[in-house]
């Protein structure tokens, strides 16, 4: 019908980023408990969060959201003066984008785990172009930073790319997405019986 | 919006709000451009100092919402100080190896995390997100689907919250157990927070558009966002202490003064 | 008369459902009309309003055909819960928000909104007030308040009040009276005694989502009286005419006490309701009355133990302390029902946590006809009708057999068929000895069912009545503690 995200699509995806937000702070705790080792345990959950952008991409299934999801997470923490400030803008911006990019070359058309994990890579990637300007980390000795990388593709996959579809499996058995998805012609000829 | 925290009215909180974060932007850029671990400490002093006399707060306040940046500083740095590359080598112990080079661009690393944690911070406290918004629609030509939405969603936050809160405990009443392991257990109050939030926002866009919003029709506003001389003061602040820390770093400088990455060759 | 809405022969059917929620309905009404549709708890008034206001299909996509339809130019909705219609933060700025969409001139906006809230009397010491400081009804004058300032010549009310008190209804069925007295008002509501003078055309659904009858209110109650009654939608008089059958289980179970002294309730370290001394014994059936915000729900949780408490608490002579004393013995069933779902449909939902045997199927069975969610079994909980999510909620509640049960608001949103239903279940549980204590805005149901009344005023339990069940010599001591 119309082209582009309609309000209920923005909003709904805002909202479902900013309620990632509040499940970021739950799981905070967690990713400073493993942080301050310098071994990069952190980076094994390092990849929720991203799972924003595959969560709603997968609810509402339509070009720019994973982008815009991964805008409003990290403009949500930054106005609520997250520690990581003004960092997290610029990262969510670029995460976003890779993601979408990765969604884009697949024309939006496939919503399988497969694809969502290699979106997931995207935002990896995206995040640790960041890392090597801002973080020095390619100044890290080789094993570590092998580490570094490793444990961070993991972590994407495992959040980003399985737990988000497993979170959206769920949500799509409340039936709450059909809220947000066009109905099929099949339904409207189901009228006409 | 920092609902714990509550201060004066100052003159950081009449910038316009589109060019306070651009600024800002402008800031973190420069920073992440910035090697030389003198200049770094300089251009931190002028913002910490910015933050603890122009935001407003009581000391006491700010101390408050500074313990985290201990922690920021320390585990940024520490990976590098640790297992960064170096030829200095000062200490070595099985796989940690800290050389002069590493420790150096360890605290760089942790000066520069400290310095965008507290322009983040800067901004948040001295700036209401409906007066962000409205500026973005108005300097910078944001759709107003994009601008109401999220001023929608951020009034939502406490709501959202306390519906967590609610699931919780109405969980509870229904003698879920707690056993599960960790994923299972997130995912059980996530389905709910999420599917309510859902379609809570949806219902929310239902009825703003039972109110007539349409994103492509010209809109009045409520609050006209402008300029201020306020606006002048705060660029030149930065503009003229950054300078003069950059001058003081490269003339006086207290620290080694060398690039922090690593130059093999 | 011109028609100002209209539809003709409307198909509308939820996607993976059996069944055509509306086939072939044809409706028209006339400019100045004021409407009140009527119907049993999801027979689909809520989607009509939906579709005739334009909602259904342009942002709401359900799919939908019709021959015709005429939508209004200029159309307003109150909706039914008062959090979901703001989308900013302050009172004024959210009625900024629509007379910006209509374009107002900046200069103007301060007066207009003034105007507009005195108008709604939401008389408020400064317009810059947070929404979510305001009660309830507070809440929803503020959207009538938004939709006046839309100047709409049609307005849909959607059960504006179902989450009000008595005095709020009342206020605010006389603000929609004043304002709108000549503009066409189509409106959906359960609790009808506040508006029946006010409305000229009822029309009435069967169950099926048919039209029964179309007409003046008095021709309607006259002539279809015996429909109202089978199909079980308010009528006045619904409670007068309405005889419990006598419930003969006499033997008490289980002697359940529960007795509180200085039991203090906390919502961020505040105190929000205390009560000084109070014994429970079974057989009783407390209704807690009072107005928005009075504390009713937080003493509930309290008693739960889902928020901070303290002084004395015990329950058969066991002292409560944690969450952990109480597993077993009481059952909250909450003021919104979509908290408590846990599972992805209706009859999973009423199993949850219970041992499945044979017994328990045929319990089961029972509960979901008796509450008219047997056609509803496989449909995700969330997807119900407003009405019927409070009855699955309630249902649950049923089999998990607690000794005491508490009950948020259980008959809100009900036709009366299922509203003396719930009730009757919840007295067959009274007299097995398990001590109910309901939160109610509904005064019928004291009178008639409650055994002991307890008003809440400001955190605090003002009035402590014995009530003589059924006894007609209360009644007139009772309005002059709810009115
Ligand atoms: N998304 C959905 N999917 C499938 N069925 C639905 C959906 N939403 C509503 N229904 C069903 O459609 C019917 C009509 O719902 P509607 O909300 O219009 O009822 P209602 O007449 O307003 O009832 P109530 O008085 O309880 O509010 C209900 O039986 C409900 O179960
Ligand atoms: N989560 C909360 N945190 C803090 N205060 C709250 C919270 N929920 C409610 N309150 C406040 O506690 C007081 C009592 O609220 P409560 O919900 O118990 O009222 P109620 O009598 O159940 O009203 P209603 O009839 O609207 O359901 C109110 O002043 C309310 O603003
Ligand atoms: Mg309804
Ligand atoms: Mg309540």
């Amino acid at each position: 019908m119309q082209k582009g995200l309609k309000l209920t699509d923005i909003l709904v995806t805002i909202v479902i980023s900013i309620a990632f937000g509040i499940l970021y702070k739950i799981w905070g705790p967690l990713y400073y408990a493993v942080k301050p080792f310098g071994l990069h345990i952190d980076q094994l959950i390092y990849g929720m969060w991203f799972m924003a952008a595959t969560v709603a991409f997968l609810i509402i299934r339509k070009p720019g959201v994973a982008l815009l999801a991964e805008i409003a997470a990290s403009s949500g923490e930054f106005l609520m003066g997250s520690e990581f400030g003004l960092e997290v803008l610029l990262y969510g911006l670029i995460q976003g984008l890779f993601a979408e990019f990765i969604l884009f070359a697949f024309r939006y058309k496939r919503f399988d785990l497969f694809i969502i994990s290699l979106a997931a890579l995207g935002s990896c990637a995206g995040s640790l172009i960041m890392d090597f300007y801002k973080g020095y980390i390619g100044d890290l000795s080789t094993w570590n930073l092998t580490l570094f990388i490793v444990f961070r593709i993991i972590g994407s996959i495992l959040f980003t790319g399985l737990f988000a579809v497993s979170i959206a499996k769920a949500l799509e058995a409340t039936g709450v997405t059909n809220l947000v998805r066009s109905s099929s012609k099949k339904d409207h000829e189901a009228l006409d019986q | 919006m920092n609902s714990l925290f509550s201060g004066k009215y100052t003159w950081l909180h009449s910038i316009n709000p589109s060019l306070k974060l651009l600024t800002i932007l402008g800031l973190f850029i420069l920073a992440i451009n910035i090697h030389y671990l003198n200049f770094m400490v300089g251009f931190s002093c002028v913002i910490l100092t910015l933050f603890i006399f122009g935001t407003g707060y009581s000391y006491k306040q700010l101390l408050l919402l500074s313990l985290p940046f201990l922690f920021v500083f320390l585990s940024t740095s520490s990976s590098m100080i640790l297992f960064g590359k170096g030829e200095t080598i000062l200490f070595k112990w099985a796989y940690i190896q800290i050389s002069e080079e590493s420790l150096i661009r360890g605290i760089h690393l942790g000066f520069r995390a400290l310095s965008f944690a507290i322009l983040g911070l800067i901004f948040a406290l001295t700036t209401k997100p409906v007066m962000l918004f409205y500026s973005l629609m108005q300097q910078l030509k944001l759709p107003p689907k994009f601008a109401y939405s999220f001023m929608a969603a951020i009034r939502l936050i406490p709501i959202m919250i306390e519906e967590y809160q609610i699931i919780i405990n109405a969980q509870r009443v229904r003698g879920i157990e707690q056993k599960n392991h960790l994923l299972k257990k997130i995912e059980r109050l996530a389905i709910p927070l999420l599917s309510q939030s859902i379609r809570r926002a949806y219902r929310i866009a239902v009825s703003m558009e039972a109110k007539r919003f349409q994103s492509n029709r010209k809109r009045t506003f409520y609050y006209e966002v402008g300029f201020s001389r306020n606006d002048l003061i705060f660029l030149c602040y930065f503009f003229v202490l950054i300078g003069l820390a950059y001058l003081l770093s490269n003339h006086y400088p207290f620290l080694p003064n060398t690039d922090v990455r690593y130059l093999s060759d | 008369m011109t028609s100002v809405t209209s539809v003709r022969n409307l198909r509308l059917k939820f996607p993976g459902e059996s069944k055509m929620l509306f086939r072939d309905m044809s409706l028209s009404i006339n400019r100045g009309e004021k409407v009140l549709l009527l119907g049993t708890s999801g027979c689909g008034k809520s989607t009509l309003l939906q579709v005739l206001s334009g909602l259904v299909p342009r942002t709401i996509d359900i799919p939908m055909k019709c021959d015709d339809i005429q939508i209004p130019d200029q159309w307003g909705f109150v909706f039914q819960d008062p959090d979901t219609q703001f989308c900013m933060p302050y009172v004024d700025e959210e009625l900024a928000f629509v007379l910006e969409n209509l374009e107002v001139p900046r200069e103007e906006m301060s007066s207009k909104i003034c105007s507009l809230l005195k108008e709604v009397g939401l008389e408020l010491e400064n317009i810059h007030t947070p929404i979510q400081h305001l009660s309830g009804g507070m809440k929803q004058r503020l959207a009538i308040a938004s939709v006046l300032a839309l100047k709409p010549d049609v307005i849909f009310l959607d059960e504006p009040t179902a989450f009000i008190d008595e005095k709020g209804t009342e206020q605010i069925w006389e603000t929609v009276k004043r304002i709108w007295k000549d503009k066409t008002l189509i409106i959906v509501e359960h609790k009808i005694e506040k508006i029946l003078d006010f409305a000229d055309r009822l029309i009435v659904f069967t169950p099926d989502g048919e039209i029964l009858a179309d007409g003046n209110t008095s021709m309607v109650f006259t002539h279809y009286k015996e429909k109202f009654k089978e199909f079980g939608i308010w009528y006045p008089g619904a409670w007068d005419d309405y005889k419990r059958e006598p419930i003969m289980n006499n033997k008490k179970e289980l002697p359940n006490t529960m007795k509180l002294q200085i039991f203090k309730g906390y919502r961020n370290k505040e105190v929000k309701i205390v009560v000084d001394h109070l014994v429970v014994h079974s057989g009783e059936w407390v209704t807690i009355m009072g107005e928005n915000g009075a504390g009713k729900s937080s003493l509930l949780l309290a008693l739960m133990q889902l928020i901070k408490t303290s002084g004395d608490y015990f329950i058969n002579d066991v002292p409560i302390r944690k969450t952990k004393d109480i597993s077993g013995l009481l059952y909250l069933v909450f003021q919104n029902p979509e908290y408590q779902f846990l599972t992805n449909s209706v009859h999973d939902e009423i199993i949850y946590g219970l041992k499945n045997d044979q017994e328990i199927e045929s319990d089961v069975k029972e509960i979901l006809s008796s509450l008219e969610l047997t056609s509803k079994k496989e449909q995700h909980p969330y997807q119900l009708s407003v009405g019927q999510k409070r009855r699955l909620s309630v249902a649950t509640a049923f089999l998990q057999k607690p000794n005491i049960l508490l009950l948020d608001e259980p008959t809100f949103g009900q036709d009366s068929l299922n509203t003396f239903k719930i009730l009757e279940m919840i007295e067959q549980e009274r007299q097995k000895g398990t001590i109910i204590l309901m939160v109610t805005h509904d005064h019928h149901i004291t009178e008639r069912f409650a055994t002991r009344l307890w008003e809440v005023q400001n955190g605090r339990i003002v009035t402590d009545l014995q009530l003589n069940k059924g006894g007609n010599v209360q009644r007139g001591i009772l309005h002059e503690f709810i009115i």
